[in-house]
């Protein structure tokens, strides 16, 4: 029988099988990885192009502008007070997530009753969306109907009028407050199922041989759960650094600018006054600033091998 | 029920006006109807205000306009804050979404040069319209309608602050003798902002706290327009014409932030964080004496259609036939806000778009529109503020036209410049910096220092020209 094969010279047939056989699970991901570059990339590449333009309200200018939106970067005070409200966030709430999701863990890794319906009412609020978060906070900070001053007032026995959304010594503690009772959750779940996991028989074998619980805790659990807890400090951490929707409901980044963090100003910039080109450039001056942080956040956490 | 009641007996006076024959066959809404029975069949979008002011093409309106003419109104319903976005991004991504617009005036220029509205001279002289337009009242219609003398939208909405007070506490024996021996002159609606303070203080001292002397809208967004109108009223200006400096924190941007701040002593605690409803319920609940607002508080604190299932959020009012009107101390009330009706320069269906506005602003189904109990379009025609229908609809309605008339006379334009927004936003924050206990004078500087820079941004001669243009209106500053 006379086969296409017959005809192929072995040696090249041998290399073209090899080849496939090597490159198999590359060609069954190309298409994916692909979709994902047109999707991821091709925003990313547009972003760029646009903060060298220079579109804004008035006019559709897209002929090259050179580095005028990345000067104005430089220039733009309230950009870089922006960011830093948003690492005055980030530094307080997550690591206050992180300590009262760790505890709330620790608590429900004893056998509780109730303990499947507890879990699934203290992830509630990780289901909400954010901005509604925020849109419930503040209901509940509204100094005329809000339950949380009543309270206080019940308290103190005579009215009090906190305005939470307006006076400079509130405002933060009621953002932060928010944000943790939304997002503590989120790390409670994960550092729960890190918890599950930890080998009981080390923990049992240092507790007979006297270890304190602070040091089996400090020695055992702790290196045992890093990297879970690694990737979910990292989340939250890229999160909070892109933190918006609670603080729009609820303070639209005032009194003045006080609470604006840099999202909220990168969508004032884009949304509300249409600076497309320069909202481009402070894109990508995030985009840039993620990932310097993460790489050197893995690099630290030791979650990527060197 | 009532709702539907109210409904009906409007829609059938409407139909009934449009079906009346000749008396009524040239009038500018039959002339839309008529050429819009062409687009039978098709639905159009319309951009609205969400909430309350919707349920006018939602339920009053839109049903009408399909009921004669065939064309289906679908309405999407926007927040203030959002519309100037949502318009703008929907124009520059050349969608077609919204064929119709509603477009606060003071935006105009900025959507006009950004080319998101279509000129509409053209379609006015094809189906008539122009006699009706000249019917509105000349603040609305001289300020609100075009942009280097081109028509881009029809004034819809006669928004202007009125000071409601309460009549029964003013004119209480007692209290005006006392208020004459310590004041030397008669308790009275105020014509000046010392008054109003001196009112306000005296009247949260009678009262000891049970009736505060006012209660305001402070929310920044809101509280600016206040400022506004303030300011021009001690003799702000807003710039340097020559040079185009910011002159917001001269002396009287100063005085102004200064007795704002003061004012809220004598108003209930927690002022700083009122806004629209709050304001109306303290007043409507008898716990302010006087505020400062829109239209709407007229009609709901004289009870006017609050029986309505959609106005059940709204508190049942315990002041009826108590309030007075007056305008705000100064006489110069601010024109905040309103409404105009614009044409999507992207719409695919800009002739159908554009009869749909003609007839909405037309002087038969405006009439209708602005007596629509929760759809607070407010009267903007002077046949609205004449109408005999609207002045029976309460007993002192002929009043509260009358100080709705007078202040569409001496009213003062909202700031429109180009990117309006950039300076408002300025001015946005420095009244909550304000409220946030900072100093007055440190805050009107950075006022200043941020809209400087953004008239720079613009183009100093650029903007210059539009500033100059603006305040030699008659309404831009008081004469």
């Amino acid at each position: 029988m006379d086969t296409l094969g017959a005809h192929r010279s072995p040696a090249k047939a041998f290399s073209a099988g090899r080849f496939a056989d090597k490159n198999f699970k590359y060609l069954t991901i190309a298409p994916a990885v692909f979709l994902i570059l047109l999707i991821g990339l091709f925003p990313l590449v547009y972003t760029l192009m646009v903060s060298f333009q220079n579109i804004n309200m008035m006019e559709v200018d897209t002929s090259f502008s050179g580095l005028m939106n990345y000067e104005m970067l430089f220039e733009e005070s309230r950009l870089w007070l922006s960011l830093g409200h948003t690492l005055i966030f980030t530094a307080i709430a997550l690591p206050i997530e992180l300590g009262l999701g760790l505890l709330m863990a620790l608590l429900f890794l004893e056998r509780l009753p109730g303990k499947q319906i507890f879990v699934a009412l203290l992830v509630l609020p990780t289901m909400m969306s954010p901005i509604v978060a925020g849109a419930v906070w503040r209901l509940l900070f509204d100094n005329r109907y809000g339950p949380i001053n009543q309270i206080l007032g019940w308290i103190a026995g005579e009215p009090v009028t906190i305005l939470w959304t307006i006076n400079p010594d509130f405002v933060y503690p009621a953002i932060l407050i928010a944000e943790v009772w939304q997002w503590t959750p989120f790390m409670f779940l994960i550092l729960l199922a890190g918890l599950s996991n930890v080998d009981s028989a080390q923990t049992e074998a240092a507790e007979i041989d006297g270890a304190p619980y602070w040091l089996i805790f400090y020695k055992i659990i702790i290196p045992a759960i890093w990297p879970v807890m690694a990737i979910a400090l990292l989340i939250r951490g890229l999160d909070l650094f892109r933190l918006f929707d609670v603080v729009y409901a609820l303070t639209q980044g005032g009194p003045g600018t006080m609470t604006e963090t840099i999202s909220v100003y990168a969508y004032v910039q884009g949304f509300k006054q249409f600076e497309t080109s320069f909202t481009g450039a402070i894109a990508f001056l995030v985009i840039i600033m993620l990932t310097v942080i993460v790489i050197y956040a893995l690099k630290k956490m030791e979650l990527v091998e060197k | 029920m009532k709702l539907t009641r109210t409904l009906a007996a409007l829609g059938v006076s409407a139909a009934i006006s449009l079906a009346a024959g000749s008396a009524f066959a040239q009038s500018a809404a039959q002339r839309a109807v008529d050429a819009a029975k062409q687009y039978s069949g098709e639905e159009i979008t319309i951009v609205w205000e969400a909430g309350l002011q919707s349920l006018d093409p939602l339920n009053f309106s839109g049903p009408l306009w399909e009921k004669l003419t065939g064309i289906k109104v679908k309405v999407v319903e926007v927040s203030t804050a959002e519309m100037f976005t949502k318009i703008l991004q929907e124009h520059r991504a050349g969608t077609g979404a919204y064929d119709a617009l509603n477009v606060v005036p003071s935006w105009l220029p900025d959507l006009a040069i950004a080319g998101a509205l279509e000129p509409l001279d053209a379609y006015v002289d094809k189906y008539g319209f122009r006699e009706e337009l000249q019917e509105i009242a000349p603040v609305y219609r001289d300020n609100q309608m075009k942009h280097d003398g081109i028509i881009y939208g029809f004034p819809d909405d006669g928004d202007v602050f009125v000071l409601y007070f309460r009549k029964d506490i003013f004119e209480d024996a007692d209290n005006m003798k006392e208020f004459k021996a310590k004041h030397g002159y008669a308790l009275a609606a105020p014509n000046t902002w010392k008054e109003f303070r001196e009112i306000g203080q005296f009247i949260t001292d009678k009262y000891k706290g049970k009736v505060h002397g006012a209660g305001f809208i402070r929310v920044p967004p809101l509280a600016m327009f206040m400022f506004q109108e303030r300011f021009r009223n001690e003799g702000g200006k807003f710039f340097d014409a020559d040079s185009m400096k910011a002159t917001i924190n001269s002396q009287v941007g100063v005085d102004v932030f200064k007795a704002m701040v003061e004012d809220n002593k004598f108003m209930p605690a927690g002022v700083e964080s009122w806004g629209f409803v709050e304001a109306l319920s303290a007043f409507m609940s008898g716990q302010t004496a006087m505020v400062v607002s829109w239209p709407p508080y007229g009609r709901w604190t004289a009870g006017y259609g609050l029986d309505e299932k959609v106005l059940s959020w709204v508190p049942k009012t315990t002041i009826a036939g108590k309030v007075g009107y007056a305008l705000p101390p100064g006489g110069h009330p601010q024109l905040a806000l309103g409404f105009s009706l614009s044409v999507s320069s992207s719409s695919k269906k800009k002739e159908a778009a554009y009869l749909f506005i003609q007839w909405l602003n037309s002087k038969e189904i405006s009439l209708q529109r602005v007596q629509l109990p929760y759809a607070l379009r407010d009267p903007f025609r002077d046949s609205h503020f004449a109408s005999e229908e609207y002045k029976s609809r309460w007993p002192d309605a002929v009043h509260y036209l009358d100080v709705l008339k007078a202040g569409a006379v001496s009213g003062l334009l909202d700031l429109s410049l180009l990117q309006t927004d950039k300076y408002e936003e300025a001015m946005r924050q420095g009244i909550s910096r304000l409220w946030a206990g900072e100093d007055a004078q440190t805050i009107l500087d950075d006022v200043a220092a941020s809209w400087d820079k953004t008239t720079k941004r613009i183009g100093v001669d650029k903007q210059q020209a539009v500033y100059k243009a603006w305040a030699a209106k008659p309404n831009a500053y008081p004469n």
